[in-house]
């Protein structure tokens, strides 16, 4: 049955070729139409390098930071840390203030700008209490006194520690805080005019429901905060005025623009290299333009299905573009060589020329459902993905199959129409004799190869086994490794940053706490507010790995401060009352004092609050442990009359780390079972499917056991391998049984099924193994350094693919027979 | 008289009365001398009601009790808490000098048996914890702005100017916060029933209105308004103030307005 859908097939594709041949022109009008319909998606297209896009929009723990973000802002702050001899003296500050100012007033998307020139400083006397900026504009220090005290009062404000100041003083940080959503455009007083009464009616959302969704402020935004306040602070730069720019918004940024460069780069360096290799393979200038223009083609079909779609690029799907090009080009190629091969066999002295029609047929019905079928199993490895909670990933799975699937499409069609319109013919020169074939040396090693696998095929499995177990071992100690940052280079201005402000000012990361009572006033409650207290003298213990709680910023210090300053600035007031009216009445003075801090860390109800951590940026892989160590904490503290609910950044980064261990497990499992189940009904038989399976499992064994010995860590890209590899090396076996087992019913004996298949099939094997191995080992040329590992292994991974498939499967077939273990001709 | 003469002289008286309107067509600055001199009453009671809606639609109540007097040109006020409970009999004294002085503040506050004066430099900070800040509840220095006349528009029913006023220096907005503001002011009264304006270094903007307004004892009062700070369409906090029982000309001593009174409660 199976053999006679083959067959059905087989031939549907070679008059599908042989009828788009003869039309081709109808066959251009119906591609081109389809391309423009898919490419047309490309002006919808968006990137997203900010943390949250890492997971799915209906991420439960996405949902609960959007919550908070909904209610405090955006936790992901910039933090302009200056390094300066004498903070406190005029020509610093003033310089300071200046810097304050113009980012202040200069940039957009801006919500706050905080430093030691506006930080709330609340202090009291016998008679008043004075809620004012540290250095207040009326009263700018005059004398080096002036200034001592300044310092001394900012020194022992626990609020400013290692937020503002570091703890000697030396170190300040202007903490910038975004938007959280898009700004829109600002309306003018005529536009608002033409409005009418609209604008006052209550409909309109005045009473608390807000007609339009908010969006969140886009990459393409936070982009445009970032190189303003980077244009800024480059004036401001010098030896004796350090500054670095730290924090989520500039590493996004900064991935973004490193992303941005990469995929222009590896889009021309992986057409340029397919475009060499293709031209010492086929040594015509259709065989590299055939090829390239069908990949480009769809490529950017697949890129605009994503704008049609609406997904954004993201980090992760980056390398989208120039993978499907060097996987497209191998369907190609497979496509040509047969075709290119038979065009030669037909043409004679008579008709040099050559038959194309007869050509693109033939090529279509014997290499067409070999495409198809390793254009399935390449897809099916990388669908594997498409359920990953990691959403880049989830989309690179569907999109990424989508494009392999896209490319197939494009290769059936194209071919036959640019072999028609250009009419292609044979390149062989009948007016002189001789040797044809020039690369002979080739078809040489692969005689060598197939003798040498057959008569060593004991040594070649041991040697396997050998290193298989080695790899087994290495696999065991493969960790996994989530740190953004550190993909950028370790010079590039914004990982110096985070590193310095994560080692001088105790992280540069936060987690966020929120705090529910559940009622109206509940943070009244003293026992509550002296339990948030508590916690922020206890937090300060936790630790685990290289992550600790740096400090930690909650209402109570707010109370504590007013409590203070409202009892004459004795320390011993520093401290949360045991009075719920005075607690009640003091956030009440806070709220009339002209400060509108409160907004940024309760809800206008007094029901819920924030509690920020602010924690080093380390591996996300330990913020799991990290976070719920916290929890516990919270939970043991504030008992069950409260809800606690951990979230930002750091609890982001964290889960796309679980949901992405999680998916990496699923998505071997899913492609090995799903790629096994292939081969089992393409070979039609369960036992040479599952030992087909060996060679094409070894590669992904050996590289993830390398992975292990080198310590070199799974992350987002380097677990994508497994499932790539897979649908890649799956590819070469495909094309190896399928001929061996043509040639072993032609000639019934091993060797020599096993040298013509090398010869015929191996030679295409080589060159889509070189062509995709070149295209993943070009990402070493990458400027985020998290491409590099990606690209080495998964080029080697190909390469290993291609050796196992010439070594291993040869020598495996040897010792089946050898001990019977292949039954008989009808197993095939 | 004949039917024609009649129908002259009836022409022409009413282009007589209607000349004073053709003529003086007040300039933008000139409504707004005539709104900062309209007449606000003086030794003032009325109980008001503040209610702050977060953009989730949760409400805040809180009501107070205020009386108002004038002295020359100066205002004092006293405000005491009604509810909730936990703040009850908190109280507020604020001196407004007519000059340029800033404001005195105090307060009192019941659970600590104390007061305090609160110094507060600028205006643009929140008016307890509401959309209104302290420029909001002030009147301003009309030297300060430069007014424009953009149209006249009916609001409610009734015609107004509107009236675009932009601060002449950066000292103003960063007092009051805002950039540039737009009034709505009746052309019968010179209530201010609408106001629109652009929050400084944000793309955030308030919206007054004041649906409500009504005579009493000859004045002006507006009995009903809301705030609302909005960014493009969506909203994003809403304050409502009712006043309720306004009362003028009571007999209130400026003993009233002094720390030891609010300390001794209503």
């Amino acid at each position: 049955m199976v053999n006679n859908i083959r067959q059905k097939l087989e031939s549907g594709l070679g008059a599908a070729g042989d009828g788009i041949y003869r039309h081709p022109w109808v066959a251009l009008l119906v591609i081109v139409i389809f391309f423009i319909m898919m490419a047309s998606g490309l002006k919808n297209l968006t990137i997203d390098t900010s943390t949250e896009g890492f997971l799915h929009a209906d991420d439960p723990t996405l949902l609960t930071y959007f919550d908070f973000r909904d209610q405090y802002g955006r936790d992901e702050m910039l933090q302009l840390t200056i390094v300066s001899d004498n903070i406190f003296s005029d020509q610093v500050m003033s310089k300071i203030k200046n810097l304050h100012n113009e980012i202040k007033h200069n940039v957009p998307h801006l919500n706050d700008v905080t430093s030691l020139i506006n930080a709330r400083n609340t202090t009291g006397n016998k008679g008043a209490l004075i809620v004012d900026d540290l250095i207040a504009d009326d009263a700018w220090p005059q004398t080096l006194e002036d200034w001592q005290r300044i310092k001394t009062v900012a020194i022992a404000n626990p609020i400013y520690k290692n937020l503002l100041l570091s703890e000697d003083g030396t170190i300040t940080t202007i903490a910038i805080k975004t938007n959280a959503y898009s700004d829109g455009e600002e309306q003018s007083s005529d536009a608002l005019l033409e409005g009418g009464d609209e604008l006052f009616s209550e409909e309109s959302g005045v009473d608390g429901a807000v007609v339009e969704e908010r969006l969140p402020l886009s990459d393409k935004e936070n982009g445009e905060l970032v190189k303003a306040i980077s244009d800024i602070v480059q004036h401001y730069q010098s030896d004796d005025f350090k500054i670095y720019l730290a924090g989520g918004p500039v590493v996004t940024a900064t991935l973004k623009n490193a992303m941005t460069t990469n995929m222009k780069r590896f889009v021309v360096t992986a057409i340029a290299t397919i475009a060499l290799i293709l031209f010492v393979l086929f040594r015509r200038v259709s065989g590299v333009v055939l090829p390239l223009l069908t990949v480009v083609l769809s490529v950017l079909s697949t890129v605009g299905l994503m704008g049609h779609l609406g997904i954004p690029i993201k980090l992760p799907t980056q390398i989208l573009p120039s993978f499907l090009l060097a996987v497209g080009v191998g369907a190609s190629v497979h496509l040509l060589a047969i075709f290119y091969r038979r065009l030669q066999h037909n043409s004679s002295p008579e008709y040099p020329r050559g038959d194309a029609r007869d050509a693109i047929a033939y090529a279509t019905s014997h290499s067409g459902l070999a495409i198809l079928m390793t254009s399935i199993t390449t897809a099916a490895g990388l669908a594997s993905f498409a359920g990953s909670g990691v959403a880049p990933v989830s989309d690179l799975g569907y999109i990424a199959a989508s494009g392999v699937m896209i490319s197939f499409v494009f290769v059936i069609f194209m071919t036959p129409i640019l072999v028609s319109i250009f009419s292609i013919q044979s390149t062989i020169d009948y007016s002189h004799d001789g040797e044809h074939n020039k690369d002979s040396w080739i078809d040489d090693a692969l005689v060598w190869i197939a003798s040498f696998s057959i008569h060593n095929s004991g040594k070649i499995i041991v040697v396997s086994v050998l290193i298989l177990i080695f790899s087994f071992i290495g696999v065991s100690q493969v960790r996994f490794s989530h740190e953004p940052y550190k993909w950028l280079p370790e010079d590039e201005p914004s990982r110096i940053a985070t590193e310095f402000v994560n080692e001088h000012m105790k992280g540069a990361s936060s987690a966020e706490i929120v705090i529910d009572t559940g009622r109206e006033n509940g943070l009244y409650d003293p026992k509550v507010m002296q339990g948030i207290s508590q916690l922020g003298k206890e937090l300060e213990t936790i630790q685990y790995k290289d992550l600790y709680v740096g400090k930690t910023l909650s209402l109570a210090d707010t109370l504590k401060e007013i409590n203070k300053a409202l009892n004459e600035n004795k320390n011993e007031y520093y401290s949360v009352p045991n009075d719920r009216k005075l607690i009640a009445q003091e956030f009440l003075l806070f709220e009339n004092s002209g400060s509108d801090d409160l907004e940024d860390m309760v809800d206008s109800q007094f029901q819920q609050s924030r509690f920020t951590i602010k924690m080093p940026w380390g591996d996300s892989v330990n913020y799991d442990v990290f976070v719920a160590k916290i929890e516990d904490k919270f939970n043991s503290i504030l008992g069950d009359d409260v809800t606690v609910t951990v979230t930002g950044m750091a609890v982001l980064l964290g889960e796309t780390v679980v949901l992405a261990m999680k998916s990496m497990a699923d998505g071997y499992l899913i492609a090995a079972t799903i790629i096994t189940f292939m081969m089992i009904i393409l070979l039609g038989n369960i036992r040479m499917g599952l030992f087909s399976m060996i060679p094409n499992l070894t590669p992904i064994i050996f590289i993830l056991g390398l992975m292990g010995w080198f310590d070199l860590r799974l992350d987002l890209f380097t677990m994508l391998i497994g499932s790539i590899a897979i649908g890649l090396a799956v590819d070469d076996t495909i094309h190896f049984m399928h001929n061996y087992r043509r040639y072993y019913k032609e000639y019934g004996d091993l060797e020599r099924a096993v040298k013509e298949t090398l010869l015929s099939t191996g030679r295409a094997m080589l060159v889509t193994s070189i062509v995709l191995s070149t295209g993943f080992y070009l990402y070493m040329f990458s400027t985020l350094n998290i491409l590099f590992n990606f690209g080495l292994l998964t080029g080697t991974a190909i390469v290993v693919a291609l050796l196992s498939d010439f070594f291993l499967a040869p020598a495996m077939l040897q010792q089946l027979h050898k001990y019977n273990l292949i039954k008989s001709h009808d197993e095939y | 008289m004949n039917r024609l003469s009649k129908n002259i002289i009836a022409g022409m008286s009413l282009l007589i009365i209607s000349l004073p309107l053709v003529a003086v067509e007040l300039t933008a600055r000139q409504i707004m001398d005539k709104v900062d001199a309209r007449a606000e009453g003086n030794n003032k009671v009325s109980d008001m009601t503040m209610t702050l809606i977060d953009k989730r639609g949760s409400r805040r109540v809180r009501s107070i009790r205020s009386y108002t007097k004038n002295r020359g040109e100066d205002e004092m006020r006293a405000m005491f808490f009604l509810s909730p409970a936990d703040v009850k009999n908190t109280a507020f004294l604020t001196y407004e000098y007519g000059d340029n002085r800033d404001d005195d503040q105090w307060l009192y506050l019941p659970a600590l048996r104390k007061s305090k004066r609160i110094a507060a430099s600028d205006k643009s900070g929140s008016f307890m914890g509401s959309d209104f800040n302290y420029s909001d509840m002030t009147t301003p220095d009309l030297n300060k702005y430069s007014y424009k006349i953009l149209k006249q528009m009916d609001v409610r029913g009734s015609k107004t100017w509107v009236i675009e006023s932009t601060p002449k220096n950066q000292a103003e907005i960063d007092e009051t916060g805002y950039k540039k503001g737009m009034i709505f002011v009746r052309q019968d009264n010179f209530m201010v029933v609408r106001g629109i304006r652009w929050v400084a270094d944000s793309k955030e903007m308030k919206y007054l209105d004041i649906p409500q307004i009504k005579q009493i004892d000859g004045i002006w009062v507006a009995l009903k308004m809301t705030m609302t700070t909005k960014k493009g369409k969506s909203t994003l906090h809403k304050t409502e103030l009712k006043f309720e029982n306004n009362r003028f000309n009571q007999d209130l001593n400026e003993s009233m307005f002094t720390v030891r009174q609010i300390e001794k409660g209503l």
